[in-house]
């Protein structure tokens, strides 16, 4: 453990303060996240030259891919697949043709050649579904239809990524071009095959092979964490031997797992993890920038980031207008695809590396990329009020859009009582709750002690996850009840709800945990241990007392 | 990629084991890991040196920084002269006694003060795991046992710093060891002003409060390292300074998914590290554990019921404490890559850590506590301190609603006796002039010296309900009437049938609240 073995730990470092920099002087502007990250690679990278792009840091990017979409795998129900499917499969197939062939007549126009015309169009087609779902995540709205629709759309353009960069390695390896041609189709017929395999694996793994072990280890969330990982990275291997890339294997693995009970828990147990190697992947993203030949090529970047910017969300607007879905659905869904995937710097270093297109291209694709993806950040975050300013100034009327939104289920939680812990206490609340007329949510991390709750909501979860609380609506509750014997899990609920201006109820197990209770404002303690004791004397009274007057007036 | 997956399957195949056989995981990934080494000889793909080193970097640094986490001060409030009596005594005398069983038995200097520290550490890991298992975590020897732990985690690091730098002479060792306390004081300062600061003056979500803490992780680690000292202490001491309430609280989850995976991974790239044992190096691995966990049991049951903790109490500490840590791996790895100790001796503290922390759940039963305080020099003194009573009330157990109890008998002029097996509550009751009888609640002769049959009423209050249901038999056909406090609806019928009176603390408790509701919270319109 010498200072010179410390790579990995040295490169975390740098790159975690400059994000952690960055991203607390963007929040001063409103920055989104990503934006900082990015820069704050571009800064450790091309700017000081202090981090260099090495194989573990590649690693930890891919390592935070792979959760990324096995997260969202995570989410998807097979009705929401089925759902999802038709509408991937028609967008997918009309706005990728239709933006490349839009991008390859405008790099022509700038006057690139033609096998660097096919780079930049293949560049400019597709959207990043790192930083969409990053954003979608950030604002809340993977689970809302146009967040659902967006990744399909990316899902199925990564489908065509792995056909285009297959197409490559096929122009790459050596040989006669008939030879070319058989391997070509061979390593398609493998990737397809591989696919179907592999969503035949995952969904009978879901019915037959999963549901009992993760049964059995639901009580231990440490042996769910780490199963849960292992089924994803086994899974991306496997999708590797099919020539796959690790995105897809990765989201069939959630998909898999999306189908057991405990998917919502382990969601958020993942989330923080996906959190930090994303952060790094984007840093590196900035990190890979070449700045060099910036005013080289600084208007062809402007050029193709308008294209991107603009002409993509138009055709995936009209597409969807068309398709009959809201005109809100399909204003927000257009929004999230204007930026370039982080598949261009890929698809670009492997054009510049078999000497297919010349450096300088690729440094431009880069520069889009980082350009369109900086400039959507906002636009995704501030979609809301973009909609706004497009409704009012008239401009969406033109495509003749539905005006009725779409139904979607939006479940939020008002005016009920949260109970967190289902031990004997919290079983109890709920009862007398629920007999009370309130209308009840109970939590635990272990789904064994929520069976039989017919009365109340139900949850998977831990407190301790901020997405959890969101998610059970604790701003919004009448009342926050603890029946937990943990005590700092307990005083951070109590601090939630302080924040939150809800009162709460927490068991005060014992009587030293009493006071910092009551610096947290808690409006009740349960105290069962004392309550027993003037119970049993109640009990005791009035045996006494009826023995008493039993006494006085026999029968 | 393919990497990662192989060291996850062998950490899923380990916490799966872990789950079966009910035993702490962090054996389990040693031996997994081990497993994993002794594989690679006979496959085609062996994981890479360069990610089991990194892992390992990592996961020090993770294991750490959440040790820093959980140092709050606030653990300790209200027991800080106990916990520190029990602490130094417990970690220095069993450090002594490891430092001369190794010179006992022919080791270096050097490496007995490294055995001898590895020996005196217990993990945090292994006994949190015990304590949340029997909800315990909170009770007084549980805060007691989590107290020890902390301060043992930063005896450790303080030591690993004079470890490393003693080859360099005694001024350098202080130099070091006062580098390492101003950046303590520099934490502390952090942790008092700067932390709570920004978790009331900026809103942070999660992503930033993680940032944030990885970001101090980082900072503190570089702080460490321009004051040459171990990038760990630096990692030690960040994570203390967000130690503070809430900043704490609102990154635990965080932090716990990222130390899950980091973690699981270190340990399984540790136990790769492994070398086969020779037969001296298992003698003495024996040696050293029959040694730790005797030293530490007959010590701790002392030391903490002349602080004040009843002896069933002080017992189970001393079983509970009777392993070595996380720390103890740790301690040997920086030994092992400053060269202080050689890769045997890491091996070898690696088989005390994987055997002593198997054994715990075995040994910390409350079965085996209860025999070891019946050995107690002072056991049953208690006894002679009962009169013959009549029509008075029975307090089997004491616990923490006994003075309530006691309390409200008095006011009604009821005359009692409590019944209790601990020595350490009978001598506080027999100080406080009221009667009572050492013994188990749940034996026929202890209930005749308590003159239940006699009782007027008998509260039971047991922690089991299988003692309560044996002092029912006892009484079944008496016209005492039993009010047993029972925890679970099924262990109502179970009273009732034997003739009790059940009282279920969680339908007292929701009576109770239920008034309170009724004035706090009003009915929702229409229910």
């Amino acid at each position: 453990m010498h200072a010179t073995e410390l790579t990995l730990l040295l490169n975390l470092g740098f790159i975690v303060i400059t994000a952690a920099v960055f991203a607390f002087l963007g929040k001063l502007v409103k920055m989104p996240s990503i934006v900082a990250y990015i820069i704050a690679g571009m800064a450790l990278g091309p700017g000081l030259g202090i981090v260099q792009l090495d194989h573990s840091l590649e690693l930890i990017s891919e390592l935070g891919i792979a959760l990324l979409l096995f997260l969202v795998g995570l989410e998807l129900s097979l009705q929401k697949i089925k759902d999802l499917g038709r509408v991937a499969m028609i967008l997918g197939g009309l706005q990728v043709p239709m933006t490349a062939v839009g991008a390859y007549a405008i790099s022509t126009l700038m006057g690139f050649g033609k096998m660097e015309c096919v780079f930049l169009a293949a560049t400019v087609t597709f959207s990043s579904t790192v930083v969409v779902i990053k954003l979608l995540d950030q604002k809340g709205a993977t689970s809302r239809l146009f967040g659902r629709i967006a990744i399909s759309l990316f899902l199925a353009q990564d489908i065509v990524v792995i056909i285009g960069l297959t197409i490559l390695s096929g122009l790459g390896s050596g040989g006669g071009e008939s030879f070319e041609m058989v391997a070509l189709t061979k390593n398609l017929g493998i990737a397809f095959g591989g696919m179907v395999l592999l969503l035949l694996v995952s969904l009978l793994a879901s019915r037959y092979v999963l549901p009992k072990p993760f049964a059995w280890a639901s009580r231990s969330p440490d042996t769910v964490f780490i199963w849960a990982l292992c089924w994803c990275f086994l899974v991306v291997l496997l999708a590797h031997q099919f020539h796959l890339s690790v995105e897809i294997g990765a989201f069939l693995a959630g998909i898999a797992i999306a189908q057991l009970p405990i998917h919502e828990d382990l969601h958020r147990r993942l989330h923080p993890l996906m959190t930090f190697f994303v952060a790094v992947f984007l840093v590196t993203l900035g990190i890979q920038m070449d700045i060099s030949v910036l005013g080289e090529v600084w208007k062809y970047a402007l050029g193709l980031s308008a294209f991107v910017i603009i002409a993509k969300p138009f055709i995936v607007f009209t597409i969807l207008s068309r398709l009959r879905y809201s005109e809100y659905t399909a204003f927000q869904t257009a929004t999230a695809s204007g930026q370039v995937s982080e598949f261009a710097f890929i698809l670009l270093g492997l054009g510049a590396g078999a000497g297919l297109i010349e450096a300088r291209v690729a440094s431009l694709g880069g520069m889009v990329g980082i350009l369109t993806i900086a400039i959507s950040s906002y636009l995704i975050l501030y979609s809301d009020l973009l909609y706004g300013v497009f409704q009012k100034l008239g401009i969406l009327k033109f495509f003749n859009a539905k005006q009725e939104p779409d139904t979607e289920e939006v479940h939020t939680h008002e005016g009920h009582v949260i109970v967190v812990g289902m031990n004997a206490l919290g079983r109890e609340m709920v009862k007398q709750l629920s007999d009370r007329g309130e209308t009840v949510l109970a939590i635990d991390t272990d789904p064994r002690k929520l069976e039989g709750l017919n009365c109340a909501e139900t949850l998977i979860g831990s407190v301790e996850y901020e997405s959890a609380v969101e998610e059970i609506g604790l701003g919004r509750a009448r009342l926050v009840i603890s029946a937990l014997q943990i005590e700092d899990t307990n005083h951070l609920l109590a601090y939630r709800c302080r924040s939150a201006g809800v009162p709460c109820a927490i068991h005060a197990f014992d009587i030293s945990v009493v006071e910092d209770l009551l610096d947290l404002d808690t409006a009740y303690m349960f105290m069962p241990a004392f309550d027993a004791v003037r119970e049993q004397l109640a009990i005791f009274d009035q045996t006494e007392s009826a023995d008493r007057n039993e006494e006085v007036n026999p029968a | 990629m393919t990497a990662i997956a192989i060291l996850l399957l062998a950490a899923a195949i380990a916490f799966g084991l872990s789950k079966l056989l009910r035993l702490p995981a962090i054996p389990l990934l040693l031996l997994s890991g081990a497993g994993l080494n002794v594989l690679a000889g006979h496959a085609a793909y062996k994981v890479p040196q360069d990610l089991i080193s990194e892992m390992i970097q990592i996961g020090l640094a993770v294991l750490v920084f959440t040790a820093g986490v959980e140092l709050s001060p606030r653990r300790m409030r209200g027991r800080t002269r106990a916990i520190t009596i029990l602490a130094l005594t417990q970690f220095f005398m069993l450090g002594a006694c490891g430092v001369l069983t190794a010179g006992f038995l022919g080791y270096s200097w050097m490496t007995a003060l490294y055995l001898g520290c590895a020996l005196s550490a217990s993990s945090t890991l292994v006994v949190v795991r015990h304590l949340q298992q029997r909800r315990q975590m909170f009770e007084p020897y549980g805060r007691l046992v989590l107290g020890v732990l902390l301060l043992q985690d930063i005896f450790i690091i303080l030591i690993m710093v004079a470890l490393l730098k003693s080859p360099q002479g005694w001024l350098m060792l202080c130099n070091g060891v006062a580098n390492a306390v101003a950046l303590g004081i520099f934490a502390l300062g952090v942790h008092r002003w700067l932390v709570p600061y920004i978790v009331k003056r900026m809103k942070l979500d999660d992503e930033e409060l993680m940032l944030a803490a990885l970001a101090a992780l980082f900072a503190f680690s570089t702080m460490a390292h321009l004051l040459d000292l171990s990038f760990l202490v630096g990692a030690f001491f960040a994570g203390f300074a967000i130690s503070a309430f809430p900043m704490n609280g609102l990154v635990r989850g965080m932090l716990g998914s990222l130390s899950g995976f980091f973690l699981a991974l270190f340990f399984i790239s540790a136990g790769a590290f492994l070398t086969l044992p020779s037969l001296e190096t298992l003698g003495h691995s024996l040696i050293f554990i029959v040694v730790l966990i005797l030293v530490t049991v007959f010590l701790v049951a002392i030391v903490a019921e002349v602080v004040g903790y009843s002896s069933r109490a002080a017992v189970e500490a001393g079983l509970l404490l009777s392993q070595t840590s996380e720390f103890s791996l740790l301690l040997a790895l920086t030994g092992v890559a400053s060269g202080q100790i050689t890769p045997e001796l890491f091996s070898m503290i690696a088989l005390i850590t994987v055997s002593t922390m198997t054994l715990t759940p075995l040994i910390s039963r409350e079965s085996v506590a209860l025999r070891l305080v019946k050995w107690h020099p002072r056991y049953r003194s208690g006894e002679a301190a009962c009169e013959v009573m009549q029509n008075h009330a029975v307090l089997l157990g004491y616990g923490r609603a006994g003075p309530r109890t006691v309390r409200a008998l008095k006011e009604r002029g009821i005359s009692m006796v409590v019944v209790d097996e601990d020595a350490g509550v009978i001598r506080q009751l027999i100080a406080q002039g009221i009667p009572c009888v050492q013994g188990d609640g749940s034996d026929v002769r202890t209930l005749e010296r308590a003159h239940c049959l006699e009782a007027r009423v008998v509260f039971c209050s047991m922690r089991r309900t299988r003692d309560a249901q044996l002092a029912l038999d006892y009484l079944k056909d008496s016209p005492v009437e039993v009010i047993v406090r029972v925890f679970e609806t099924f262990e109502e019928d179970m009273v009732r049938a034997a003739g009790g009176q059940p009282v279920q603390t969680a339908c007292a408790a929701a009576a109770q609240f239920l008034e309170w509701t009724e004035v706090n919270l009003p009915k929702v319109e229409g229910a």
